[in-house]
C-alpha cells in the first residue's frame, strides 16, 4: 500500500507545474527534485509564522509552545484525523527526577538516576546532550503536561506493563531488573493519563489538541508535505504541499517543524534502511508513518541517523506468571532475562538472534489459553521429548532447562539475575514451546531512525551545520529512543519534549 | 410491542443489507471477489495484527481507538453501544457488515468512505484480505 502511495507522490511531482502558481525552472525535472528552489515560487498560497507538518505529540507540542511564543501557527496533517501515532499509543511519558506525581505517591527519584538509566541501558553512544536536557527539565515538562490539561490519577501500579487498574504511574522499563536495579536507584517513571482500555495516547492527544485549539493554533487535515523550499543561502522558508490533489505553496516566516512520524508503513524504506524491522510481522503505527518528513528533510540536505533502529516487541507478559518461563534461541540457549522490559528482549531477538526465538514453559508459566500472540510449536511431558519435537539440537534445551532449574529452586539465576519472585523451576508438565520469532508471533515494530537534530530541535545537515529555519521532532528524528527501546514513554516523552523545543526556538526565530 | 420491535429490526436490517449489496457492487471494482479466495485464519492472525493498534476482536477487551470487532459480520455499521468515536460517515451508515463488504472496503479504504477516520492503509493483497476475514470469523 505504501508503495502505491509513493508512486502517487512521484506522479504528482512529475506533473511539474501546478495550479498554485509554482513555475519550475526549465533545467530541472520536478520528479527528481529533492527540494524546491525559492526562486521558483511565484506566489505563496498560505503564509504563516510557523508551519508544523504532522499532528501527533511532537507536532502539537511544537504548535502549543510556538503559539505561546507569539507565533501564528499552522499545523497540517496528511490524514483525515488529528493525533498521529501518538493517539494510538499507550500515551506514556517517561518522566522523573521527582515529578509531582512521583512525590505525591511517595517515590523519591533524582535527575542523576534517570540520566544514568537512559544513557546506559540503550544502544551505545546515545545523544547524551539530549538526554541531559530531557532529564534536567523533566519535572517542569511533567508540569507542562498537567497545565495543558493532561489528566493523571494519583495512583501507582506495581504490575509489569500498563495495567487495568486506573494507575497513572508505574515502572515502565527495566529499572528493577538486573543490572539497573544495582547501578541506579529504581523509580517508577512511566506517567500515563489513564483511560479505559489502554487508551492513554488518545487521552493525551485529546488534551493537547484541545489546548492547542484554545491557544489559537490553526489545523488543516488532508494536507501532505511534498518538498521543502530552500533559499540560495540554505535557509528553509517554505513547503510545497498536496491539498486533496492540488499543489500549494506554504511560506513559514519563522520556521518549519517536521513532525511527520517514522516510516514503518513505507515498506520500501523499511527494507532499505531497517532490514531487521522489515521481517517483523506487524507494522505498529498510524497510517501516516510513511517517512515523508524524513524524506523532505533529507531532500534539503539533512543528515539521517540510526535509520536501522526501531521498536520491536513480541511480549511474553502480561500475565506475569509467564516470566518464570525462559526464552531461548534456535540453539536452545537463553539469551536474556525474561524479566526485562519486553522491547529489550525484542531487540535481542530481532537484531542479534536472526529474528528467531522460542518461549519454554511448564504448566505454571504457560501462556493464557486463547492467546493469539505466539503460536504453539510443541507440547510434551518431558523436556527431552519437547526438545525433540521442536527440533532443538540434541541435549541443548535439556542443558538449558536443567541449569536454570538447578539454580531457580534456590531462588538464583547466575546467568541473567532474574528477580526471585519470577524464579521457579520449569518442572511441571505439560511443557510447551511457543514461537517468539519475529515473523511467526505478533511482532510489533516501528522505526526510531530519523533526521539529526540538536537540543533545540534544529535540523543538522550532512556537513554538521544547522539548517536555518528547519526543525524536526519525534520519530521524524533520531532522538532518545534507541534499539533496544528501554522503557515505555521514552518515545512519546521525546516527542512532546523536543517538539516543544522546536516550537519555542522557531517562534523566537525572527531573522 | 415485542413483535413490532422485531418487525422494525427485521425491516431495518433488510434495508441495510440491500445498501450493503449496493456498496459492494459500486466499489468492488477490482477484478477479484472474496469467493475466489480461500481464507487461512492462521495467516490472517498476523495480517489482522496491525489492526490491533485500534481494534480488538476479543469481546472481553471491548472498544479501543476503534470499535470492537467481535461477531462483526451481520452487525449494522457504526451503531455499537459504548463506542463514541464513529466518524460522521459511520454514524449515518445504513448497511450491514458482511465479509464481502469488508473485502471490498479494505482494498482501498478511502475510495469507499472518503471521510472515514480509520487510520489504515488497508490490505491491498486480496489473499491477505481473505485471510484476515477468515481470522475475524473465529470471533463470534
Amino acid at each position: 500500500m505504501s508503495e502505491k502511495t509513493i508512486d502517487r507522490r512521484t506522479l504528482l511531482a512529475s506533473l511539474a507545474t501546478s495550479a498554485a502558481g509554482i513555475a519550475l525552472s526549465q533545467h530541472s525535472s520536478a520528479g527528481t527534485r529533492v527540494a524546491a528552489d525559492s526562486q521558483e515560487i511565484k506566489k505563496w498560497d498560505i503564509v504563516t509564522d510557523v508551519l508544523v507538518a504532522g499532528s501527533g505529540a511532537a507536532g502539537i507540542s511544537a504548535a502549543i509552545d510556538a503559539r505561546r511564543g507569539g507565533a501564528d501557527v499552522l499545523v497540517v496533517e496528511k490524514l483525515n484525523k488529528l493525533g498521529g501515532s501518538s493517539a494510538l499509543s499507550g500515551g506514556v511519558i517517561y518522566a522523573g527526577g521527582g515529578t509531582k506525581l512521583q512525590k505525591a505517591l511517595g517515590f523519591s527519584d533524582s535527575v542523576e538516576s534517570m540520566y544514568h538509566y537512559i544513557a546506559n541501558s540503550g544502544r551505545k553512544h546515545p545523544h547524551l546532550d539530549k538526554i541531559q536536557r530531557y532529564c534536567e527539565q523533566s519535572v517542569a515538562h511533567f508540569d507542562w503536561l498537567v497545565d495543558n490539561g493532561v489528566p493523571y490519577n494519583k495512583r501507582f501500579s506495581n504490575g509489569k506493563g500498563l495495567g487495568f487498574d486506573e494507575a497513572s504511574l508505574y515502572y515502565s522499563g527495566s529499572e528493577e531488573a538486573w543490572p539497573w536495579r544495582d547501578e541506579c536507584k529504581p523509580a517508577p517513571r512511566g506517567h500515563v493519563p489513564w483511560e479505559k482500555g489502554h487508551q492513554g495516547g488518545k487521552r493525551l492527544m485529546r488534551s493537547l489538541l484541545a489546548s492547542a485549539k484554545k491557544l489559537g493554533v490553526k489545523t488543516q487535515k488532508r494536507v501532505c508535505g511534498e518538498r521543502l523550499v530552500v533559499e540560495s543561502d540554505g535557509r528553509v522558508t517554505g513547503m510545497l504541499v498536496d491539498i486533496k490533489g492540488e499543489r500549494a505553496a506554504i511560506k513559514a516566516k519563522r520556521g518549519i517543524v517536521l513532525a511527520c512520524g517514522g516510516f514503518i508503513h513505507n515498506r520500501k524504506m523499511v527494507k532499505l534502511y531497517a532490514p531487521e524491522l522489515y521481517d517483523c510481522s506487524v507494522p505498529w503505527a498510524n497510517a501516516g508513518d510513511l517517512g515523508i518528513g524524513i524524506q523532505m528533510g533529507m531532500g534539503a540536505g539533512a543528515a539521517a541517523l540510526r535509520m536501522d533502529q526501531g521498536f520491536a516487541i513480541g511480549p511474553i507478559y502480561p500475565p506475569e506468571n509467564t516470566i518464570a518461563g525462559i526464552a531461548v534461541n534456535q540453539m536452545g540457549q537463553r539469551f536474556t532475562s525474561e524479566e526485562g522490559y519486553h522491547a529489550v528482549m525484542g531487540n535481542i531477538v530481532t537484531y542479534k538472534q536472526d529474528g528467531i526465538a522460542y518461549f519454554i514453559c511448564d504448566k505454571d508459566s504457560d501462556r493464557p489459553r486463547g492467546d493469539d500472540n505466539q503460536p504453539l510449536v510443541a507440547e510434551a511431558n518431558t523436556i527431552e521429548e519437547l526438545e525433540q519435537k521442536a527440533g532443538f539440537p540434541i541435549g541443548s534445551l535439556q542443558m538449558s532447562v536443567n541449569y536454570y532449574n538447578e539454580h531457580a529452586k534456590n531462588g538464583e539465576d547466575p546467568m541473567y539475575h532474574k528477580s526471585k519472585k519470577y524464579l521457579s523451576p520449569i518442572d511441571k508438565p505439560p511443557f510447551k514451546v511457543y514461537d517468539l520469532s519475529v515473523d511467526k508471533s505478533m511482532y510489533s515494530s516501528h522505526t526510531f531512525g530519523g533526521l539529526q537534530t540538536n537540543v533545540n530541535s534544529q535540523v543538522i545537515n550532512v556537513w554538521g551545520e544547522v539548517i536555518n529555519g528547519l526543525y524536526a521532532a519525534g520519530r521524524n528524528t533520531s532522538g532518545l529512543p534507541t534499539s533496544p527501546y528501554i522503557a515505555s514513554g521514552i518515545s512519546v516523552g521525546d516527542c512532546t519534549f523536543f517538539g516543544r523545543q522546536a516550537g519555542q526556538h522557531a517562534a523566537a526565530n525572527k531573522s | 410491542m415485542k413483535a413490532i420491535l422485531y418487525w422494525m429490526f427485521f425491516t431495518t436490517k433488510t434495508a441495510a443489507l440491500s445498501v450493503t449489496v449496493a456498496l459492494i457492487l459500486a466499489f468492488n471494482t477490482q477484478a477479484e471477489s472474496l469467493s475466489e479466495f480461500t481464507g487461512d485464519a492462521e495467516k490472517g492472525r498476523l495480517v489482522f495484527a496491525q489492526c490491533r493498534t485500534c481494534h480488538y476482536p476479543e469481546k472481553i477487551i471491548g472498544h479501543h481507538n476503534g470499535p470492537n470487532l467481535h461477531a462483526i459480520f451481520g452487525k449494522v455499521a457504526g451503531k455499537q453501544v459504548g463506542f463514541d468515536d464513529y466518524s460522521e460517515t459511520f454514524k449515518a451508515a445504513q448497511f450491514v457488515w458482511t465479509e464481502e463488504l469488508l473485502f471490498a472496503w479494505l482494498a482501498n479504504v478511502e475510495a469507499m468512505f472518503p471521510e472515514t477516520t480509520m487510520m489504515s492503509l488497508g490490505v491491498t493483497d486480496p489473499q491477505q484480505r481473505a485471510d484476515l476475514i477468515a481470522y475475524l470469523k473465529r470471533f463470534r
